[in-house]
């Protein structure tokens, strides 16, 4: 047994230790040391200290891509968990139509980002699917050039993954509902508690274990999205799509003498993720202990 | 009678959100399946013939069959590393009440919050250095690597809740811990494999920036860095961006239907704990 034979133990974990030292921890430190030189990536890279910091601080591309960041995570996480939530108290309340849509409603969620922007990509068009439907119902005056115009762009991008995983966190939000103690609802329906105040007081402090892993995937996944401004719109119009990632990519493989920068720009991101996830995690659990 | 209103309400506002899911898919297969001067004439027109010469053209511009061969090394090799080794090293996580192995669950946890941008500067230096940039096996290896703390993440708390017992009775037949653990643990893992399989097929399948950043070379391209370096969206005809998306992702939905049952588990065991 394990007990009584570490060596032994030890072996199970050697070739996981193993690689994930080498690939992930080690390059975590090496790049962390590589922001503080001038390094463009050649064998030649002298020690700055905290230059790529201090001229980070003084970039305002950095301050509006944060910006362009925290707004897109705050459309996406806000809808999607919405469009999720409605969407699965619809099908809870609609068993026979549960059966049939669950795989539908999951299909969009399998698609690549890359794949999706290349059919909203079309859908957004200027002669689109979406600006064509507006104009036979005869709403033209709400056609837009929807991904080059600045102030649509954004929520253009944040609409598809929306439409990529709205049915992904509702499959969650479902799994919760489903887990509620039948009695607990046919005892609120006695009571009279019904339509919002039946949501408000009885379903969703249920759900609550749903939400925190939906916001938990959500929350790190909108931070991190690169691909689908990249594909849509290279970060148009004006950089108004301009995200951190998309930020680090082009100042690691773009500019010249931008490697070092775009490592510092990395750590930058690295610490926005761990903020943003040790204080959502603090809040859920702080939610959760009052709840029950 | 207002439930009753309520309810259609409801009913109608489903119906809404559901065909919002699925209609883009129906533009894009019909427009794909339209010949191409139909579309050019009235994109969303109703077609009146149908042809699959987009998906042939566009599978050959796209050098579809090198890409997928090359998606699929990818998403299986690393998966079954990810499997593999990610089970090795909960084994003594879960097992062991020790220091070193408390440290050890917590060193692979801090990994889940780590995201790849943070490592693409310096692993693409040390890459250089040890000859792994365009080879199979050094993507293999960032993808595993990248994965390990999901899977320990996974593993771990599966193993606790399997019975040690089988464990003990092997151990006093005689069989060794390597032994005991491939025959006896390794097999009952099988419900957490497919749950975990499922999330990374996903993810490594529709990953672009690896490929994009490790594997630049032409033949070396997956499907996603392949579409992405040949077609330009915002020039490209729909006729050969919907065949092209649909290419993409016609191999997880194939995927999908079989497995439907183990995915839509695996997604909703997340939910409940």
């Amino acid at each position: 047994m394990l007990t009584r034979r570490p060596l032994v133990a030890l072996s199970f974990a050697l070739p996981a230790l193993l690689l994930y030292s080498v690939i992930v921890i080690y390059p975590l430190f090496s790049g962390a040391y590589l922001s503080l030189t001038d390094s463009s990536g050649g064998p030649k890279a002298d020690f700055v200290g905290l230059d790529n910091y201090v001229r980070l601080f003084g970039d305002g591309d950095v301050w509006d891509a944060l910006r362009v960041t925290l707004l897109y995570a705050v459309v996406v996480v806000v809808f999607q968990n919405l469009f999720g939530l409605l969407l699965a108290r619809g099908l809870y309340n609609r068993p026979r139509a549960r059966k049939i849509v669950t795989a539908f409603v999951l299909l969009p969620s399998l698609v690549a980002p890359v794949m999706a922007a290349f059919i909203f990509s079309y859908i957004f068009a200027p002669e689109g699917a979406l600006n064509s439907f507006l104009g036979a119902i005869g709403l033209d005056s709400l056609q837009r050039v929807w991904l080059g115009d600045p102030s649509t762009a954004l929520f253009a991008v944040a609409a598809v993954n929306i439409w990529g995983f709205a049915g992904y966190s509702g499959i969650i939000y479902l799994a919760g509902y489903s887990a509620i103690d039948k009695d607990v609802l046919n005892a609120a329906a006695i009571d009279g508690a019904s339509g919002f105040s039946r949501f408000r007081y009885i379903e969703w402090p249920l759900i609550t274990p749903a939400l925190t892993v939906n916001l938990a995937l959500n929350v790190i996944g909108a931070l991190r999205v690169f691909e689908l401004p990249l594909v849509m719109t290279n970060g148009g119009p004006a950089n108004s799509t301009t995200t951190i990632t998309m930020l680090i990519y082009r100042n690691l493989f773009g500019s010249a003498g931008g490697f070092a920068y775009a490592t510092a720009l990395a750590v930058f991101f690295l610490l926005l993720v761990v903020v943003v996830a040790v204080t959502m995690t603090t809040l859920l659990r702080a939610r959760e202990r009052r709840m029950f | 009678m207002s439930h009753l209103v309520l309810r259609r309400l409801g009913d109608l506002g489903l119906i809404v959100g559901i065909a919002a899911l699925v209609i883009p898919f129906i533009i894009a297969l019909v427009i794909a399946l339209r010949p191409a001067a139909d579309v050019a004439a009235d994109p969303l027109g109703f077609p009146t013939t149908l042809t699959l010469d987009n998906f042939f053209r566009t599978a050959q511009q796209l050098n579809y069959g090198r890409s997928l061969l090359n998606s699929t090394i990818f998403t299986v090799g690393s998966s079954i590393v990810i499997v593999i080794v990610g089970a090795m090293v909960s084994y003594p996580i879960a097992r062991l009440a020790r220091g070193w192995t408390n440290s050890l669950y917590r060193y692979f946890i801090l990994g889940l919050t780590i995201p790849i941008f943070v490592l693409l500067a310096p692993l693409y230096l040390l890459f250089r250095d040890l000859h792994l940039l365009n080879t199979h096996i050094g993507t293999i290896l960032i993808y595993s690597a990248m994965n390990l703390p999901i899977a320990v993440f996974f593993f771990s708390s599966f193993m606790r809740s399997v019975p040690v017992e089988l464990e003990e009775a092997a151990a006093l037949d005689g069989s060794g811990p390597y032994r005991t653990f491939f025959t006896i643990v390794f097999p009952l893992m099988r419900p957490i494999v497919a749950t975990l399989a499922v999330t990374l097929v996903l993810s490594l399948w529709n990953d672009l920036i690896v490929p994009l950043i490790f594997m630049q070379g032409t033949d070396n391209r997956t499907v996603m860095s392949n579409a992405f370096a040949l077609i330009d969206p915002r020039k490209a005809d729909p006729t050969t961006l919907f065949p092209a998306a649909l290419l993409g992702v016609a191999p997880l939905i194939i995927v999908f239907f079989i497995l439907q049952r183990q995915i839509v588990d695996g997604i909703a065991a997340g939910a409940v704990k």
